[in-house]
């Protein structure tokens, strides 16, 4: 089992490989020659990222993280304009953010191949929507591929950058969770001689601003263009590779299986013992190729269309059957449900119903059993790791601000805060809203200075955001609220990393794949841009970090409180890889008075309650050695107990 | 050659059960096996519940194991083996590690842990499973380092009657991927696993 690094740039074709999916993609960038990558880490898509900065200098390829989706989007769009092979990847909230630019630059075509990754999460494992992109793709009239396995999502890539080149079009590239998060055996291809050599790939930039300037006069020309080209698109799909009818030729009842949703039909079927069906596998869910289901829909008497989400391919196959007076009956979303993820159960139990048939496994028998058992097992949601600074911050905030204060916050570990016992959470909406919502919040309830009508008594609101977050959209919102002369605290929770999506660098980190870059540090920022309180804390030392706090609250205007301390988990990592200790702590049982304000309070996941014993236990293996809890503690309770593991 | 073989992983965010998985489907890709390993990322990792699936066969699909149909339950927490308990199959094996993770709203005193033998009569009444416990914790120890806990389960593991892959093959992956230095200490690990599960399954 070698490093996922080096497998992805190995040069032995015909190797059967085991990959993740977002690490096959970046395999296939390679093998299609790819000169530049630029992103913003999102989960489930930032593996790709983080490979392609991993692999960057090996191959010759630019690769950048990103402010955020639609900054790292206009890089690579830049670069395909200029005939080069460029690719961003981007979680699907992440092409919210793009949309702005993603729907004006779809008419203006590219050079080079353009490959937007975009992984979606069926079930928001880890997001704050369930979105289904190729709703996006069909407003903005962009093909999609959609991957059915780790290694189809490698080929596909390839495929894609084709596509695009083809058609000077952009492409999508949709993968769900189930995708980008599956290991699979992946069988590599040859990577080209410029990948090898590590050589860097340049650019020409052809101007032509009748094509790369959208004003109305421009613009109007695109759109029966776009137009256009997707229905030639349409036509060329019905050959494309990821695209094919399978099963009993002469079968009454068909399926239509986009995507992963294939593997699941395949599943479902194989384990019901059908074999008397059509399959139409689709890799392009949109647009569907009409020659296609000419061909499948020849001799069925019923179709089903298992996808996952939105009715996309329903859709398109309806209007399509309803335009050739079939009159079949269709089913979709009837009998495969429209939210949460597709399972194989989902898959089995749609087509069961369909076909008449029992389920082989009686799923509502395990539900019944299972009941019991959903009433016994306590919660584990997902928890601030153990020595987490934001754990520290935001028992500080909690005490400065009092239980009455509103806790807007946003997009990262940090909104784990919400959880008991901190509960320091009150909003969380998108990248960047926590300031939004504050200076929101502090109009509609106390009233700004100038207006005639403000509230005495006002309210206190501390947003929380990220590092990286408060690069990402944070800043446009730290203008407004200081234009608009907001009341507001806004703590910047500086970890010196991006910890959610796995310890991507950001411009408060200074660091990038290439070497250093420049750091730019959030307090300087504040300050020039002109809020009436900045402070640098240290989240590690609570008591300072709450006198901070105080005095940010008292301060009139808006008050930037930067609680810089590295992320716990990024650090333990450090310190494990380098065979370094740190101290554990340990509970002496004599001083505890088993008041418990360190559970429940505080709550590092270390510390645990000794029923029988009536007193506060630390679980040495979880211990990462931060010293909060001795802090927090009233009676001095906590003791380092010996040097690390 | 199997024609399927699905095993689920639980246990807390943290405890290895990623690497547990992906070593598992190297081991299964080895034997020439189709494979699909099923993970969660993100901040559904953090010290919160996880579960990881890792399938092989002769033709495997989907990434995640449907329910009521997996092999074995390799749980690196009891009570994790118990709340993914509607994966496991009539005649099931659970591997579980004995050692409780008391959740932080057990400790504020908003849940209750169940008791080991309220966690054994569901898996072996309710599911038509049979359930073994092993301190994996306290084995990882005696092998030099509390970090192959998941090397020990994976030990244990190996001994399940039907695993379809061989004790040689599997610790040979190991062996390739743990950095030079750990070596030793990792097939101790694995020994005492696998030396756990014979005594407890009787062989
Ligand atoms: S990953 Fe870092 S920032 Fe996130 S919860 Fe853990 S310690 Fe805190
Ligand atoms: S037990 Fe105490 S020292 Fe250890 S991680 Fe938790 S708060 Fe920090």
């Amino acid at each position: 089992m070698a490093k996922v690094t080096d497998i992805v740039l190995w040069d032995k074709p015909g190797e059967r490989v085991l990959l993740l999916g977002n690490h096959a993609i970046a395999r296939g960038a390679l093998e299609a020659n790819i000169a530049v990558f630029a992103a913003y880490p999102g989960t489930p898509s930032s593996e790709l990222t983080d490979t392609m900065a991993a692999v960057a200098e090996k191959a010759g390829v630019y690769m950048e993280y990103s402010t955020n989706e639609k900054v790292a989007f206009e890089t690579a769009l830049s670069a395909a304009w200029s005939g080069l092979r460029a690719m961003t990847a981007m979680k699907h909230v992440g092409l919210n953010v793009t949309a702005d630019t993603f729907l004006s630059a779809v008419g203006m075509g590219v050079e080079g191949g353009f490959v937007i990754m975009v992984a979606d999460d069926p079930s928001m494992w880890s997001s704050q929507n369930e979105q289904d992109t190729r709703v996006y793709a069909k407003f903005a009239q962009v093909p999609v591929l959609e991957p059915s396995s780790p290694h189809e999502a490698k080929e596909m890539t390839k495929y894609a950058f084709e596509l695009s080149e083809k058609f000077k079009h952009m492409v999508i590239l949709r993968t769900t969770t189930r995708i980008s998060h599956a290991r699979g055996d992946v069988v590599l291809g040859e990577l080209p001689e410029e990948i090898k050599q590590a050589k860097r790939k340049f650019g020409d930039f052809k101007k032509d601003p009748s094509r790369f300037v959208d004003v109305p006069s421009n613009a109007r020309r695109f759109h029966p263009i776009i137009l256009e080209k997707i229905e030639k698109i349409r036509e060329e799909l019905a050959e494309c590779p990821f695209n094919w009818i399978e099963g009993k030729e002469d079968a009454k009842v068909g399926i239509i299986a986009p995507g992963l949703a294939y593997s699941y039909v395949k599943e479902a079927l194989a384990w019901l013992g059908v074999d008397d069906v059509k399959i139409l596998k689709l890799g392009t869910p949109f647009p569907v190729p009409y020659k296609l289901l000419e061909k499948f829909f020849d001799g069925l008497e019923r179709v089903l269309i298992v996808e996952e989400l939105e009715p996309v391919v329903e859709e398109q196959v309806k209007v399509w059957a309803f335009d050739n007076g079939i009159r079949i009956p269709i089913h979709g979303k009837d009998y495969v449900p429209r939210v949460y993820e597709m399972t194989t159960r989902r898959a089995v139990t749609a087509i069961a119903k369909f076909l008449g048939l029992e389920t082989p496994v009686d799923f509502e028998s395990i539900d019944e059993r299972y009941k019991k058992v959903s009433a016994i097992v306590p919660p584990r949601p997902p928890s601030l790791c153990p020595a987490c600074p934001h754990r520290n911050t935001f028992y500080a905030i909690k005490k400065a601000a009092g239980p009455n204060a509103i806790f807007p916050s946003d997009i990262g570990c940090y909104t784990l805060g919400l959880l008991p016992p901190l509960k320091t959470v009150d909003t969380t909406v998108a990248m960047g809203a926590s300031i939004g919502v504050a200076h929101g919040l502090d109009v509609a309830l106390n009233g700004v200075p100038g207006e005639k009508e403000t509230k005495e008594k006002k309210k206190i609101i501390v947003a929380t955001i990220g590092d990286s977050t408060f690069f990402h959209t944070g800043l446009p919102a730290l203008a407004n609220a200081i234009y608009n002369r907001s009341n507001v605290v806004i703590v910047v929770m500086d970890n010196l990393v991006t910890a959610m999506t796995g310890d991507q660098p950001n411009p408060g980190t200074g660091d990038t794949p290439h070497g250093p870059g420049k750091r730019i540090l959030i307090e300087d920022v504040a300050k020039a841009m002109g809020a009436d309180f900045v402070e640098v804390v240290d989240p590690y030392d609570i008591k300072a970090t709450y006198e901070v706090m105080k005095k940010a609250i008292e301060t009139e205007g808006v008050s930037v409180v930067v609680a810089r301390r590295v992320c716990a988990l990024h650090r333990v990592g450090e310190m494990r890889r380098r065979g370094e200790k740190w101290p554990i702590y340990t509970v002496n049982e004599e001083k505890c008075t088993g008041c418990k304000i360190c559970i429940n309070a505080y709550g590092c996941p270390a510390i645990y309650w000794d029923a029988e014993k009536k007193k506060a236990q630390v679980n040495p293996l979880i211990c990462w050695g931060c010293g909060g809890c001795a802090q927090v503690c009233p009676f001095g309770a906590f003791e380092v107990m010996k040097e690390g593991e | 050659m199997v024609k399927e073989y699905n095993i689920v992983i639980t246990g807390v965010g943290g405890q290895g059960i990623l690497t547990a998985a992906n070593l598992l489907g190297w081991a299964a890709l080895h034997a020439g096996y189709k494979v699909r390993v099923g993970e969660v990322h993100g901040m559904s990792q953090r010290f919160g519940s996880v579960i990881a699936y890792v399938r092989f066969g002769e033709d495997v699909y989907g990434a995640m194991v449907p329910e009521g149909k997996a092999d074995v339950i390799l749980a690196f927490e009891p009570v994790e083996a118990l709340r993914y308990i509607n994966y496991l199959k009539e005649g099931g094996l659970v591997i579980a590690n004995s050692n409780p993770i008391p959740p932080v709203q057990v400790s504020m005193g908003l849940a209750t842990y169940p008791s080991m033998e309220e966690i054994k009569k569901i898996i072996e009444e309710d599911f038509k499973g049979k359930l073994i416990t092993l301190d994996a914790e306290k084995l990882a120890l005696e092998a030099g380092n509390v970090i192959t806990t998941n090397v020990v389960l994976i030990g244990a593991l190996t001994q399940t009657p039907g695993f379809p892959l061989s004790e040689e093959h599997v610790k040979e992956v190991i062996r390739l991927s743990v950095p030079k230095k750990a070596v030793d200490v990792n097939m101790k690990a694995f020994e005492l696993g696998v030396k756990a599960a014979k005594e407890l399954l009787g062989l």
